[in-house]
């Protein structure tokens, strides 16, 4: 009975989270890149009514190849849980890194998506990554149509 | 005395019978009129710890009760009611128990069920973290965001201008 209570309250609890659960969260609470050494924003609710979105979550930061490695590392264990579908996914890797992903992860609630998207540049302190969590109504091809530049 | 009434108190004794088998007993001891002399101390004794058939209230104690309460035999208790009450349900198993967290749990699950079914409130919320500091900025948090989608969505794009700006000077 016990578990059964607590199993009831994990089910009101567990809708609330966000990123949480997912590997890269990590990055997000500063705890592989130092917070000062990290710009990042998290805006939520109506702002971002125009996206089709809800939650908008992103990091900048720069790092060695050891922690370059380390962020990658965590971003790929993400994606196992990925919505394979083509359309959904667009990745591409360069000497064997992970250079550029934009990814699908599979739904959390009915009409609602997750993505996870990774840019890794050389820089000339070393690597510049750009993690971004997002979470909304907004397909990949709604968000291709009003971020990319033409 | 009759033999079946004689194996009967001797299952007694012994702390065998049932509830109703006390009951009928004690029934018995206390309503024949002459008592054989024999049955006259086992009456003194029924009457000495109190047992008597059972009251409402011990009644009503005893459908909470996981199973037959030994109401004789032990040397805990003097009255039915006290016995009853002394009693606790087992840990597991126990009727009384059982029902108040099953409706804890129902009511829990129709809690949760109503939750969910509530229009969703969007919490808004707009922070940026620049250089360990945190800024409660709705616009910067929110072109930081759209930066970095830009960015993101356009890598292709860069990259095809950079090599054409490289490669046609």
């Amino acid at each position: 009975m016990k578990h059964l209570l607590l199993t009831l309250l994990a089910c009101i609890a567990l809708p609330l989270a966000a990123q949480e659960g997912l590997h890269i969260d990590k990055i997000f609470r500063g705890e592989v890149v130092g917070e000062t050494a990290i710009k990042e924003s998290l805006v939520k609710g109506e702002s971002l009514a125009p996206y089709k979105l809800r939650v908008l979550r992103t990091a900048k930061f720069t790092v060695g190849e050891a922690r370059r490695d380390e962020v990658e590392t965590l971003f790929e264990e993400d994606m196992k849980g990925r919505n394979d579908d083509d359309e959904n996914i667009e990745l591409e890797y360069r000497d064997g890194h992970l250079y550029y992903a934009i990814v699908q992860l599979t739904d959390t609630r009915k009409g609602q998506h997750r993505y996870i998207c990774y840019q890794c540049r050389k820089t000339m302190g070393g690597h510049g990554i750009t993690l971004v969590y997002m979470e909304g109504k907004a397909s990949l091809a709604d968000l291709r149509k009003t971020f990319k530049k033409k | 005395m009759d033999k079946d009434l004689s194996r009967l108190l001797a299952r007694y004794m012994e702390g065998e019978t049932t509830q109703e088998e006390q009951r009928l007993l004690a029934k018995y001891l206390m309503e024949t009129d002459p008592l054989p002399e024999e049955l006259k101390p086992y009456k003194q004794m029924f009457d000495l710890i109190g047992e008597r058939p059972e009251v409402p209230e011990a009644k009503a104690l005893k459908r909470l009760a996981p199973s037959p309460l030994p109401l004789w035999g032990s040397a805990s208790f003097s009255q039915d009611r006290e016995a009853l009450a002394a009693t606790k349900p087992s840990p597991k198993g126990g009727a009384g128990r059982g029902l108040p967290l099953f409706l804890a749990a129902a009511c829990l699950a129709a809690f949760a069920f109503i939750l969910h079914s509530l229009p969703e409130q969007e919490e808004s919320l707009a922070v940026a973290h620049i250089d360990g500091k945190e800024l409660h900025d709705q616009r910067l948090a929110l072109q930081m965001g759209q930066q970095a989608l830009q960015e993101i969505f356009s890598n292709g794009n860069q990259e095809e201008e950079l090599s054409e700006l490289f490669n046609n000077p």
